[in-house]
């Protein structure tokens, strides 16, 4: 029941097994990011051969760098940059493009974002927002400076939660995770286990399912370790039993420690030992930049719902270990890669996404799409309330946006737009000011450069959106039409019109 | 003035057979008022009023006067005999005769989120799948393909606590309610309950002024080549929800079918009996979206004014559920004496229920606590036999005396009533086929028209 898709289950297994006969099959020692890329393009491409499956070429630089600002910089490149970027002759100008992001406030930005949206996904409603800025202050802090994963989480799991009582101070600290999640060790026990785990245990909490792996009574002894008393165990609801911490790989803790429970459960999760903690950021890396897993869905690996692409997972779950867990070496190692670098363009029935010989699609998150418009039109935020002080105060265009454009499925490459969402962009002020002629500083820049011809109009505004120029055969009808002045002979009108359209596209809302 | 459809029936064709959108072609045009009641065609609705943080029985369809648990609320008799319900519905009282009242809920979960995906969804969370709304299982049976509408309306939800139990699921957007005046946290806890026109309007339906119509009907030509070429490439699923969003959308702007959301239509008489607040204009619009031939529409009583937590009356039930009482009771009443007047009440089912019930125990704070074990809901309307009550509770209200109804049961029963046939199955995101109603779900047949 795990896995999607069940009637290629057993095709897509054939196809995964490692390829025979290789002579260099032994781990790698810790290697440099490019090394480890071309170790990612053997392992995607090995399948390939066997089932003579033919990827889709490189991303052009346009497609390129609109997918890496997108994936490591949560936001589309300018004008400027595209230029730049488009008329660089160097050859190691996506890696140049990959370290520069990496190292911008943009990327701690969009980390800081991805990384609230997984610890609080009641952020995504209306109930979190009074709780996500003291988190986001604490992630910004943190991915600022590069703290190695394996510290990032044992803070988490560690922090004293009596330090909630400060939260109006607005100091910035991980413990609105603990409030988020009621303080309820079995909330706390699914929501760990899930995020740093990749472990979906929350089906166990009621019952023992046939076919899953986990117990009930696993779950409750994992949720013992979130107990606000000294106790260290937990009573299972229903019985009359009484169950004593332990880790998930069965391994009982050592006891009189004069550590809390959540200190000793700490060292074990975040112990390079630990078989599930490096695998389930490698893993949930890796979804970051493809739109799906290698196990996927990520928080569900088991017998029935194996990797992918096996060998691989252990490779980067190695490799991002050897590197004291430094989520950046990870991730330049996978976008320097030629698998992150293919084209999403295929005219043919999309491939197996789990072959990775095509780049998915993916929707934009609220904050992607917010910050990619307001970047493509040069909107620039009036000053709003600090939530922290103010969590009732009234909503932003930004905040009101963000609402209107939660999704609540994790399934970024089968992204789906509302007909509110789409009502939204096509009519909402915040798309309307950035169309008009009078508010949007995009627009009336390009309307009112005396060194553009309409060409080179409608150029600007394609780069303005899409990051790309336009193909000879776009230029020709919407230079036409902007002559023509659309349909009321206004030259103006009619680039706010093509403004308006190339806001409005897929092309424009999604990440390819 | 001539309108070109985003999508060409080619468009429609190729994405129909993707399963994204649905079979038939309309264009912008008004479809017919099929809604009418005497069309033979004329499909059955639901209309779900929702209960959210869970109602407490005792006090509302359970009454169990005499009893320590059973509260000061005195019981009254309806115009059908032996059906007694609470004294705060006076109004509701005259339609016993069209209501069977269930009074044997029996039931598990008692965490707000959890449950609320029971109820909506009909199963509880497990693993990946991704199960879809009742709302959502209602709009793919019964809706219309060609209905500018979309199938499924949510009016002033507050889905917060269990997101994925208002969504389409695996069935996919196409059937993803239209969320209309969602509630705000401050609502939810019983503020600003009064902005209920500007509310239970569909946002930015409306043209910007400063684009004149014949360039907003030249961007929609523009971004139609734009999609074209990008879906020529790209032939996903995400281009193909953003197209049919689209469509969608136009759709409603350019016909008359938002009309359905302009109450000020409505005599002013009538919205006085509905209730001027958020719920009782809410069933107002959920009686004229059913007309139209929507054929799911919810309706959720989150709050009232400066009445505490909704129905989670954890404190203070009685005076909480008085006033949530004298909010729903006249909205209630006059949305089934509508839907008679209008001959629309024989095709339309009225449920009225919440997550789970509430402790039959007064808690320390003269409240009531979560209680899934022996609970009420009610079924009115088309389908239905009224005039009954099914199941029965001990003395106390502590057990199911007589015929415990399961999450199933109920949902079988609501298909049932509806026309739909509980055991047909749907494709899931995990590969396989997936019942509406959960195995071994048995309909309360007694209350089947």
């Amino acid at each position: 029941m795990n896995r999607p898709w069940l009637p290629l289950a057993g095709l897509l297994c054939l196809a995964v097994a490692p390829p025979l006969g290789r002579a260099d099959n032994k781990p790698l020692p810790a290697v440099t990011p490019e090394v480890l890329a071309k170790r990612i393009d053997e392992l995607i491409a090995a399948p390939w051969r066997e089932r003579g499956v033919t990827a889709t070429p490189l991303a052009d630089d346009a497609e390129f760098l609109r997918r890496v600002f997108l994936d490591l910089g949560g936001r589309i490149p300018r004008v400027q940059e595209v230029r730049e970027f488009l008329d660089d002759a160097s050859s190691d100008k996506r890696r140049k493009v990959v370290d520069k992001l990496l190292e911008s406030p943009y990327y701690v930005n969009h980390f800081t974002n991805v990384w609230r949206a997984l610890m609080l996904p009641q952020t995504n409603n209306a109930l979190g927002p009074p709780l996500a800025p003291q988190l986001e202050a604490w992630l910004k802090k943190r991915v600022r400076e590069n703290a190695p994963y394996d510290r990032l989480v044992r803070e988490v799991l560690t922090v004293s939660v009596r330090r909630q009582a400060m939260m109006s101070a607005g100091e910035p600290s991980p413990a609105v995770f603990y409030q988020a999640n009621e303080n309820k060790p079995e909330n706390l026990a699914s929501a760990t286990s899930r995020l740093f785990l990749g472990v979906k245990l929350e089906c166990a909490q009621c019952h023992n399912h046939p076919f899953a792996k986990w117990t009930k009574q696993q779950f409750w002894e994992y949720a013992a370790f979130f107990q606000p008393t000294a106790e260290r165990e937990a009573r299972v609801p229903g019985t009359e039993k009484t169950v004593q911490a332990r880790f998930l790989d069965g391994s009982e803790p050592k006891k009189k420690s004069a550590d809390s429970a959540r200190e000793t459960l700490a060292d074990w999760v975040t112990s390079s030992e630990n078989p599930y903690f490096a695998r389930a950021a490698a893993n949930r890396l890796w979804a970051h930049f493809f739109g799906l897993g290698l196990v996927e869905p990520i928080d569900e690996e088991s017998d029935d719902n194996k990797p992918s692409h096996p060998e691989l997972l252990d490779e980067l779950s190695r490799q991002l270990a050897l590197h004291s867990f430094d989520l950046r070496y990870l991730m330049k190692a996978i976008a320097y890669s030629n698998t992150y670098q293919l084209s999403s363009n295929s005219e043919t029935t999309p491939l197996d996404a789990h072959l990775f010989a095509r780049m998915s699609l993916k929707g934009l998150s609220p904050e992607q799409l917010y910050d990619s418009i307001a970047q493509a039109t040069g909107f620039r935020e009036p000053p709003t309330p600090d939530q922290r002080f103010m969590p009732f105060a009234p909503a932003g265009p930004r905040a009101e946006f963000l609402t209107r454009f939660a999704n609540l499925s994790d399934k970024r490459t089968e992204y789906q737009t509302s007909i509110l969402q789409a009502l939204a962009l096509m009519n909402g002020r915040f798309v309307a000011d950035a169309t008009s002629l009078e508010r949007s500083e995009t627009l009336a820049a390009v309307v009112d450069a005396p060194f553009l011809d309409s060409a080179g109009r409608v150029e600007a505004l394609y780069l303005a959106a899409l990051g790309r120029r336009p193909r000879a055969d776009e230029k020709e009808r919407l230079v036409k039409y902007v002559e023509r002045g659309g349909p009321s002979g206004d030259a103006k009108k009619a680039l706010a019109d093509v403004f308006w359209a190339l806001l409005n596209t897929s092309e424009f809302v999604l990440n390819h | 003035m001539a309108r070109t459809p985003l999508l060409s029936r080619r468009d429609w064709l190729r994405l129909s057979a993707a399963g994204v959108v649905g079979t038939s072609l309309s264009g912008w045009f008004d479809a017919l008022a099929a809604g009418a009641a005497d069309d033979p065609r004329r499909k059955r609705a639901l209309i779900l009023l929702w209960m959210p943080g869970g109602p407490s029985q005792t006090d509302t369809f359970d009454l169990k006067p005499g009893h320590a648990n059973g509260g000061p609320f005195k019981e009254i008799a309806t115009s059908a005999p032996g059906v007694k319900i609470s004294e705060h519905f006076p109004k509701l009282a005259k339609f016993g005769d069209r209501m069977a009242v269930v009074r044997s809920m029996s039931t598990r979960e008692g965490d707000h989120s959890r449950a609320t995906f029971h109820l909506r969804t009909g199963y509880l969370p497990q693993g990946p799948i991704q199960y879809p709304s009742l709302g959502s299982l209602v709009a793919k049976e019964l809706g219309d393909d060609d209905s500018a509408l979309p199938p499924a309306v949510s009016i002033a939800s507050y889905s917060a606590f269990s997101p994925g139990a208002y969504g389409p699921g695996f069935l996919g957007p196409k059937y993803a309610p239209l969320m209309v005046g969602e509630a705000t946290l401050a609502q939810a806890m019983g503020q600003g309950q009064g902005a209920y026109d500007q509310a239970l309007k569909v946002r930015d339906l409306e043209t910007p002024k400063e684009v004149p119509p014949a360039h907003a009907d030249a961007r929609i030509d523009l971004l139609k080549d734009m999609e074209t070429e990008f879906l020529r490439h790209h032939p996903d699923v995400s281009p193909q929800s953003h197209l049919a969003a689209y469509d969608r959308a136009v759709r409603l702007m350019r016909t008359s079918a938002s009309k359905a959301f302009a109450l000020e239509e409505e005599k002013a008489e009538l919205r006085d009996r509905y209730g001027r607040n958020l719920f009782g204009q809410g069933c107002l619009l959920a009686r004229r979206l059913v007309e139209r031939g929507v054929p799911f529409v919810e309706v959720s009583l989150t709050g009232v004014q400066g009445g505490g937590l909704g129905w989670d009356t954890h404190a203070d039930n009685f005076n909480n559920i008085q006033k949530l009482c004298e909010v729903l009771d006249p909205a209630w009443a006059t949305l089934l004496d509508d839907l008679k007047t209008r001959g629309l009440l024989d095709t339309t089912l009225v449920v009225w229920m919440g997550e789970f019930g509430r402790t039959p125990k007064i808690n320390n704070n003269k409240g009531r606590d979560h209680f899934p074990n022996a609970w009420s809901t009610v079924l009115a309307g088309g389908g239905i036999k009224g005039g009954q009550v099914v199941g029965k509770t001990s003395a106390d209200g502590m057990t199911v005396e007589d015929r415990p109804v399961t999450v199933p049961d109920f949902i079988a029963t609501v298909c049932s009533a509806l026309g739909i046939d509980p055991t047909k199955q749907n494709q899931s995101n995990v590969g396989r086929p997936i019942r509406i109603a959960d195995a071994g779900a048995k309909p309360i047949k007694e209350v089947l028209a």
